[in-house]
């Protein structure tokens, strides 16, 4: 099999050509070295700063979906979580300001939407934030895993995954529910069913419950 | 993907008539007899248990059924004396722990929710394709029953299985108080999809990103609620009274290498699943911590398990490239018209199949040789996902499933274009601690919820009830606790020492450590300060050659 040899926080290990940054370290004993949580892209634990083999810096990535590369060097860049601000019912631009006063020291310099490992257009939806479109920022931050990779590369303080969250949570919580569908009333019908359903041996059980999500009905 | 140029075109000369083809259905029979043959839980790899409460009584995976036989990682004259006094100890910060934790706010109680890993960090987040809520026109929770029952082949416990469904309207309301969106269509109404086994569509979802919806919300009210969370903090095992009930837990903190004993008046236990034992050596989906932790604490403290010989191998795991392999590709894309092809072109099986039945049919192509073989020594099935823009529109695979294209691209892939390999990966515990309708346990003191309980889903669970059986009896338990909360109690390790008493009595005892916190390959080791002066532990079994505590490292972090 080929292998590779990649470094990670200085200490050089093989490993297996097309495996993960995080594969490479479990194999090589060393899972400590990376904080790792899901494995698969979307708890944010393991970020971590990349370097090309030729040594240039090639920016910030998840250990856990980037693909070892001879020569890469790792570095882990834990980012500690920040202090969250209760959402508010039908936010406005000056409500998440009012939450959020950092959000004006934006410079736009867009180191941002270059740390993220989810493609977010994150200095966007922050000038987006300042003026008030907050719909568009809802949908924006869809996908973020909440690694904090945006906050920890401003250099002005700016919170864009702490704000994406604040505005995502607000929206929700103000959107109105179905709730005729939600308050069903449980009808005699019902009732029947519940016992139609929940009668007799385990084969009967079966034989019932086979029929019922065929027809929608009881049959007797 | 050069590599695989023949069956590619092969694939794609057969599109067109696959596009409008019925899918081949099996019968019951066929069904059963696939499964029997070809679904891993079958293989044999199984046995029994020689202690505790399911001694010789129940079948579980060789990987589990030696953690179940294993000793303890604490010293044997290890004497806890309490650092932390709380009323209620939630271990596990996934969907079900945070879950609880929120519906124990306003109850003024103290509440600790200790987690191995970050708050959040579990399979919860992981998810992808949604949460089942019976609320379409003609859905009713009867329906919903019928399918989960038909699905997990009638072994759930009905009871269980009835809450899981009468409460999906109320789940769907509470998450949306909390602030979760879920796609809604332009009238407002939610999106519904069909899932695998489902009658009629019922699954609700944010894209394919359901579970990192849920999660990051359910964290960020945990965070903002009075719920002290204790992080990188593992349970290394259950405290009792003496005289059978628990009483609260020894925590290992990662952080700073000590122990930190808790005492409670009662104990959630939500740690979730095992994938990552990767029994047969399957690739898994789970997160980092999916070592079945809770079931070896609630076992030595007498808690039966049901149900634990059974697993979901979910049928779409990742293949190729490597770095993915065992990563999940959503039902939901095959709910959406994505087709399950051989090799040869062939569609060989209804990819809306119960997942148990879908996975034995894809291995089944394998082992028969009609799988693709990939450079790195793997082989899988396609998955035709380019079909769903040519039925739905383009760019609809890039819309609904951006998680899927964000994944594959990256590797010069795009699933809108190209298909996808796949094969069964490891996916879900379906068995585990038996529970009643509140969530309690048979042991007092002591609840669970989530992956780590058995019971709801039977022998095969239905896409989209498990993130519904987080909210509901995580939220459950934390109720039933608040109605029936136990007097505070002693802290001892009397179960425990009963426990390794009955391991002395077995021959050929396993040589492992349980519960094992991380997967074995990951070479995570426990080096924690000794709070006593410690013998050599295990040394009433006889095994030294796995020293299970190192000397701290100064150097650590």
């Amino acid at each position: 099999m080929e292998t590779v040899e990649i470094k990670v926080a200085g200490k050089a290990i093989q490993a297996r050509a097309g495996e993960t940054v995080i594969h490479a370290l479990w194999n090589a004993g060393m899972a400590e070295l990376i904080e790792t949580g899901c494995v698969g892209g979307v708890c944010g634990a393991c970020t971590v700063t990349v370097r090309s083999p030729g040594g240039q810096m090639r920016g910030t990535d998840l250990a856990c979906m980037c693909p070892v590369e001879e020569g890469m060097e790792i570095f882990p860049c834990p980012v500690d979580s920040a202090l969250t601000v209760a959402p508010e019912p039908n936010p406005t631009g000056e409500k998440l300001r009012a939450a959020y006063p950092k959000l004006d020291r934006c410079t736009k310099c867009g180191s941002c939407t270059t740390a993220c490992p989810m493609s977010i257009p994150v200095m966007d939806s922050v000038l987006r934030m300042r003026s008030g479109e907050l719909d568009k920022v809802a949908e924006d931050f869809t996908t973020c895993i909440h690694c904090g990779l945006c906050r920890f590369v401003c250099e002005d303080g700016v919170q864009p995954h702490m704000m994406g969250m604040w505005v995502r949570r607000s929206i929700g919580s103000s959107m109105e529910q179905d709730n005729d569908k939600i308050l069903e009333q449980e009808s005699q019908q019902a009732e029947l069913e519940w016992e139609y359903l929940l009668g007799g041996n385990s084969t009967d059980k079966m034989n019932h419950a086979r029929q019922f999500r065929k027809s929608g009905k009881i049959e007797s | 993907m050069e590599w695989a140029k023949d069956s590619l075109s092969k694939l794609e000369a057969t599109r067109e008539v696959r596009l409008c083809s019925e899918p081949p259905e099996f019968d019951t029979y066929e069904a059963e007899k696939l499964l029997d043959e070809y679904h891993p839980d079958y293989f044999g790899s199984q046995r029994n248990v020689r202690v505790g409460p399911n001694a010789d009584n129940g079948k579980f995976p060789n990987e589990l059924a030696d953690l179940l036989e294993s000793d303890s990682q604490l010293p044997f004259d290890f004497d806890p004396t309490v650092d932390i006094e709380t009323d209620v100890l939630i271990l596990g910060g996934g969907g079900a722990g945070a879950s609880a934790a929120l519906a124990l706010e306003g109850s003024g109680l103290t509440v600790h929710l200790a987690t191995k890993l970050r708050l959040g960090d579990s399979n919860t987040i992981m998810a992808e394709g949604g949460i089942q809520a019976s609320l379409g026109v003609d859905d009713s929770p009867r329906k919903h029953f019928a399918d989960a029952y038909v699905g997990g082949h009638g072994n759930n416990d009905p009871d269980l299985l009835r809450v899981l469904c009468e409460n999906s309207a109320d789940t769907i309301r509470w998450l949306g108080q909390l602030g979760c969106i879920l796609d809604t269509n332009e009238d407002g109404t939610f999106q519904l999809r069909p899932g695998g086994g489902t009658s009629l569509p019922r699954v609700l979802a944010c894209k394919d990103y359901t579970g990192l919806e849920i999660m990051r919300v359910l964290k960020d009210a945990v965070l903002l609620s009075s719920t002290k969370t204790l992080e990188n903090h593992a349970a290394l095992e259950l405290l009792d009274d003496g005289s059978g009930q628990v009483s609260g837990a020894v925590l290992w903190d990662r952080s700073r290498g000590n122990l930190v004993t808790v005492s409670a008046r009662a104990v959630i236990i939500a740690t979730g699943g095992s994938g990552q034992l990767r029994f047969q050596e399957f690739p898994t989906s789970n997160h980092l911590g999916a070592v079945g932790d809770g079931l070896i604490l609630a076992y030595r403290q007498g808690c039966k398990l049901v149900d634990s010989d059974s697993y979901q191998y979910h049928p779409s795991g990742t293949a190729y490239p490597e770095a993915l392999v065992g990563q999940l590709v959503t039902e939901s894309i095959r709910s959406m018209g994505a087709q399950v092809v051989n090799a040869e072109g062939r569609r060989f099986v209804n990819e809306m199949a119960f997942r148990d039945v879908l996975a034995a049919a894809i291995i089944r192509e394998v082992a028969e040789k009609r799988g693709v073989q990939t450079p790195t020594d793997r082989a899988g099935i396609w998955l035709d996902t380019p079909l769903i823009d040519l039925q739905n529109g383009e760019g609809v695979l890039r819309r609904k499933f951006p998680g899927i294209i964000h994944r594959f691209e990256r590797y010069n892939i795009n699933p809108a274009k190209q298909p996808i390999l796949i094969y069964p990966t490891l996916h879900y515990q379906n068995g585990g601690i038996q529970i009643d309708r509140d969530g309690r346990t048979e042991v007092r003191g002591l609840w669970a919820a989530g992956e780590v309980t058995g019971g709801i889903h039977g022998t095969n669970r239905l896409m989209g009830n498990s993130l519904l059986d987080i909210t509901v009896f995580g939220r459950r338990a934390a109720m039933s606790i608040q109605s029936d909360l136990p007097e505070r109690r002693p802290v001892t390790l009397t179960s425990l020492k009963g426990y390794r008493e009955s391991l002395q009595s077995i021959s050929s005892q396993s040589r492992l450590l349980s519960p094992q916190l991380f997967p074995t390959k990951a070479g995570m080791k426990i080096a924690f300060e000794r709070k006593t002066a410690m013998k050599q532990p295990n040394e009433g079994l006889g095994v030294t050659d796995q020293p299970s505590f190192e000397p701290p490292d100064p150097f650590a972090k």
